[in-house]
């Protein structure tokens, strides 16, 4: 199979094993711009491993995988998001020395230009551009509904802001494709809630939207198209309507339930 | 804020944590201010061992710089503070310039030393990168003495210019010691707000988030080394100038562990406060405890062997009272 050219994040044939445990089997995934995509599938299915695949965390032994036409094969997490790819992670990553608002500074990184001299004495490029990159950052926290928080440190925080403001991280650098490993973990009713309107707020025409998680609700209503991953396979993938009918995802899922 | 940073300014919107920043400006400015006006009262041997005790001071800011921002513990700065010491003395000798051109020289060797050093080394960390950085300390002083043309062998060299003519060698020695350490602490605090300041204590605490942002583990072991160094370097460059001679009785195996011993004492902070104790410490106790002799090395040993074991399992700074402030 050719990998599909300039659409989305593509990954072709991505197999994985550690040792004798074969983690990923041939698993092909495309992540159309302009729509959000879900991937579910049980506890260790594989959604994580395929997860740090696409973010260059691993390397799978087989298959290729392709941003918007350039290929990714090889690429490290950093080199990949230097192509625009950001990612969430399952466990909170926060520095816990810097303020919500440093946290979220760190995710533009790569965007600001302000060279080691202005590290250390103060230049008025330097200021200004730290001004608009705060600014920026700040406008990331409100769309998540957090910019109260802004100035405290992780460690007085809640677990639903913190799970919020990786997302605001996340976005704060205008990226083209985001991938969230299981954002609603940790997170109550209300949070959740939130996180969906925000996510499909930031939604754009051009945007890669990936979203990893078990909570099937969250997964149906959020996402227009899911992959269902199971024992490192890909068992089905379609519209949420399609994935609610297909016998497989129900056995997998729902199997246990039609027992009871 | 126990002891608070030079100019942190936290932007915390909580009142009350302003009125403590305010209050730690302010303490830190009546601070400078005496030591400013101290030789009006002081002369001598006080102003003398100050001037070593700022000298003293950058060079443990070095080493609480790495610990700080890389994670990451040196046993061998005192190779980088004696390339300042004799980068000062050599062109003194060879070319007959002052601090003025040899200075800024000794800060671009530091740096040029320690990026050579950090490039291949990259991939190490923890007790590894100690011992990696012990093998400097120990090559140092054969070096030192191997070179015997440049660096005058066992006798040294002596520093005799002055930056400034017509003041008193005294005032000098004192004077640019201070204005150094208070510009390099300043310097400090503006990074720790820099883009820079950030991404590399974001790739300490969370490498992998820092990856995923564009923050390389290379990047952030190689840069926060190199200016680690660079600073060490320009640390040596004072103590020569504040005391005069280099020689390689001053950067022996034991002044880099002394260092670290320094940064330690001074809790790893980076401000001007924490750096005057730390620099005190490795001016007065070597001094105070010279009549203990056989002691001395003893009490470097265990103060190595804690600093490392706790700094490789991460430990260090769960010992220290937590800073909320930052």
């Amino acid at each position: 199979m050719m990998a599909t050219i300039g659409s989305g994040l593509v990954a072709e044939g991505i197999s994985l094993g550690f040792g004798g445990l074969q983690v990923l089997s041939d698993v092909s995934l495309t992540l159309k711009p302009g729509v959000i995509t879900g991937l579910i599938g049980p506890n260790g299915a594989g959604k994580t491993s395929l997860f740090n695949c696409l973010t260059g965390l691993y390397h799978g032994q087989r298959g290729h995988s392709s941003f918007a036409g350039t290929p990714l094969d090889g690429m490290g997490p950093a080199q990949r998001a230097a192509c625009g790819i950001t990612r969430s992670f399952q466990n909170l990553a926060m520095c816990p020395e810097l303020s919500l608002l440093e946290n979220v500074l760190v995710g533009l990184t790569l965007k600001r230009r302000s060279g080691w001299f202005s590290a250390f004495v103060p230049t008025p490029a330097q200021q200004a551009e730290r001004e608009d990159t705060e600014r920026r950052a700040m406008a990331a926290l409100s769309e998540l509904g957090i910019a109260s928080a802004a100035h405290h440190k992780p460690s007085d925080l809640p677990p639903g802001t913190l799970r919020l403001a990786e997302i605001a991280r996340a976005i704060a650098s205008e990226p083209r494709a985001i991938l969230l490993d299981e954002p609603a973990a940790g997170l109550n009713a209300v949070e959740t809630r939130d996180l969906m309107r925000a996510l499909k707020r930031l939604m754009r025409p051009d945007l890669v939207l990936l979203v990893v998680e078990h909570d099937m609700d969250l997964i149906m209503e959020l996402c227009e198209h899911i992959y269902v991953l199971n024992f490192g396979r890909m068992i089905a993938n379609g519209t949420p309507a399609e994935i609610r009918a297909h016998p497989d995802v129900i056995r997998v899922y729902l199997g246990d339930d039609a027992d009871d | 804020m126990a002891v608070s940073e030079l100019a942190h300014g936290t932007k915390a919107g909580v009142s009350a944590r302003n009125g403590n920043v305010d209050a730690a400006r302010l303490s830190i400015f009546a601070l400078v201010a005496a030591l400013a006006l101290l030789p009006l009262l002081a002369g001598g041997f006080l102003l003398y061992s100050l001037s070593l005790c700022f000298a003293n001071a950058l060079a443990v800011l070095s080493v609480s710089m790495l610990v700080r921002y890389g994670g990451e513990v040196s046993i061998g700065h005192s190779f980088f503070v004696a390339l300042g010491a004799y980068a000062v003395a050599i062109v003194e000798h060879r070319l007959g310039l002052s601090i003025a051109v040899s200075l800024p020289l000794a800060v671009l060797l530091g740096a040029i030393a320690g990026f050579v050093f950090a490039f291949p080394s990259r991939r190490l960390s923890g007790i590894y990168l100690a011992v990696a950085t012990m093998a400097l300390a120990l090559a140092l002083p054969e070096i030192l003495i191997g070179f015997e043309k440049f660096t005058g062998g066992f006798e040294g060299l002596y520093i005799a210019q002055d930056l400034i003519p017509g003041i008193s060698k005294a005032l000098q020695r004192y004077y640019v010691a201070l204005v150094l350490l208070v510009v390099v602490c300043l310097a400090l605090s503006h990074f720790r707000k820099s883009a820079q300041g950030l991404a590399l204590l974001m790739a300490q605490a969370q490498p992998r988030a820092a990856e995923a942002m564009g923050i390389t583990r290379s990047w952030a072991r190689v840069s926060i080394f190199t200016l680690s160094a660079a600073l060490a370097s320009l640390a040596g460059a004072m103590t020569g100038f504040a005391s005069s001679t280099v020689s390689p009785n001053s950067f022996t195996f034991f002044s880099g562990v002394f260092l670290l011993v320094g940064s330690v004492v001074s809790l790893n902070r980076l401000s001007l406060p924490a750096a005057l104790v730390g620099g005190a410490f490795i001016t007065l106790v070597p001094t105070y405890l010279a009549k203990a002799g056989d002691w001395v090395p003893i009490l470097y040993g265990v103060a190595l062997i804690v600093v490392t074991l706790a700094a490789n399992a991460g430990d260090l700074r769960r010992f220290l009272p937590r800073r909320r402030g930052r």
